[in-house]
């Protein structure tokens, strides 16, 4: 299989993903979520929230579409955000990769 | 499992990027001396899988879901767990910084967990069994890679004093069991199929054939 057919194939199974996920994905909380709906220590919490400045777990990063969405726009601003970041994620892997590749033989 | 900022005090965050960076610069040493100009779509392409894949949350019993890590199959799929360490930390900073999943404090913690135990412990599994069944092998690195990362959440989380230590490893332990079964099908299925439409992208088993 040559590379554009790889990067082809591989990124629409990537979007489909994206637009499918938004319908299919469980809105359960996952493993870790769980755990700490159940056994957290607010105390605890409460003074490392304070302590990184938070009114509650999150991120201190400035994240343009939190929780993978994007203000206003429902479910197609779930998929959107998805294909956004699919397609930073292809880029930055790819740049990363061609910056540090090996030197080629010749 | 994404911890988010809040969970940890700024000390233990602090100590695991420094751990975190370590692995880091050494993943870019691996990608500098072995990564191949053939094998960059690949990469880019599967990050672009894994990152998709990773907002697919699947159901498990106890209202609970997990989802795909994909570090044990990128370590798979480039023959090095150093491969699964750079992957699993390139998905973590954009999930960190463009969607808050996962603090930016805790992605040292997060890249540890996911990146660096998913990436060894699923490198390491599949080596050792691949000789009997890699199918088999594949499914076992996916499942003790998400097992393991979890434990060790779970330390971490207990280290914090955010998690009583025994229902910690009691709670993440078994949702993790379950979860690391669907990292587990999916890691054996995804290597099986990369091996049948480009097996020279599979180099641990090339050079076995060769």
């Amino acid at each position: 299989m040559d590379s554009k057919k790889l990067i082809i194939g591989g990124l629409a199974i990537a979007i489909i993903l994206s637009i499918a996920a938004p319908f299919l994905a469980s809105p359960n909380p996952d493993g870790l979520e769980s755990t700490a709906e159940k056994i957290i220590n607010e105390h605890a919490l409460e003074n490392n929230l304070q302590q990184v400045g938070l009114e509650e777990e999150g991120t201190l990063a400035p994240s343009p579409m939190p929780d993978y969405t994007i203000a206003g726009m429902g479910k197609i601003g779930e998929i959107l955000s998805l294909i956004i970041g699919t397609i930073i994620v292809f880029a930055l892997a790819y740049g990363v990769s061609f910056v540090l590749k090996k030197p080629s033989a010749n | 499992m994404h911890i988010p900022d809040g969970f940890m005090p700024m000390w233990e965050s602090i100590l695991f990027w420094i751990i975190s960076l370590i692995f880091i610069s050494k993943s870019v040493l691996w990608a500098k001396q072995n990564l191949d100009e053939k094998a960059i779509p690949l990469f880019a392409v599967l990050g672009a899988g894994i990152f998709a894949a990773q907002a697919l949350n699947m159901p498990i019993p106890w209202g609970t879901s997990g989802h795909l890590v994909g570090a044990a199959l990128t370590s798979i799929v480039f023959d090095s767990p150093w491969a699964g360490v750079l992957m699993l930390t390139l998905i973590l900073i954009v999930q960190g910084l463009f969607f808050a999943d996962g603090g930016i404090l805790a992605m040292g913690a997060n890249i540890f967990n996911m990146g660096i135990i998913g990436g060894f412990v699923g490198y390491y599994v599949y080596k050792s069994l691949k000789s009997i069944n890699s199918f088999v092998a594949a499914f076992a690195a996916g499942w003790a890679a998400t097992f393991l990362a979890a434990i060790a959440c779970a330390v971490e989380m207990a280290v914090a004093g955010t998690f009583p230590i025994e229902q910690g490893l009691m709670f993440m332990g078994l949702y993790h069991a379950v979860i690391g079964i669907l990292e587990g099908i999916i890691t054996a299925v995804v290597v099986e199929f990369l091996k049948s439409v480009k097996p020279e992208t599979l180099k641990s088993e090339s050079t076995s054939l060769s």
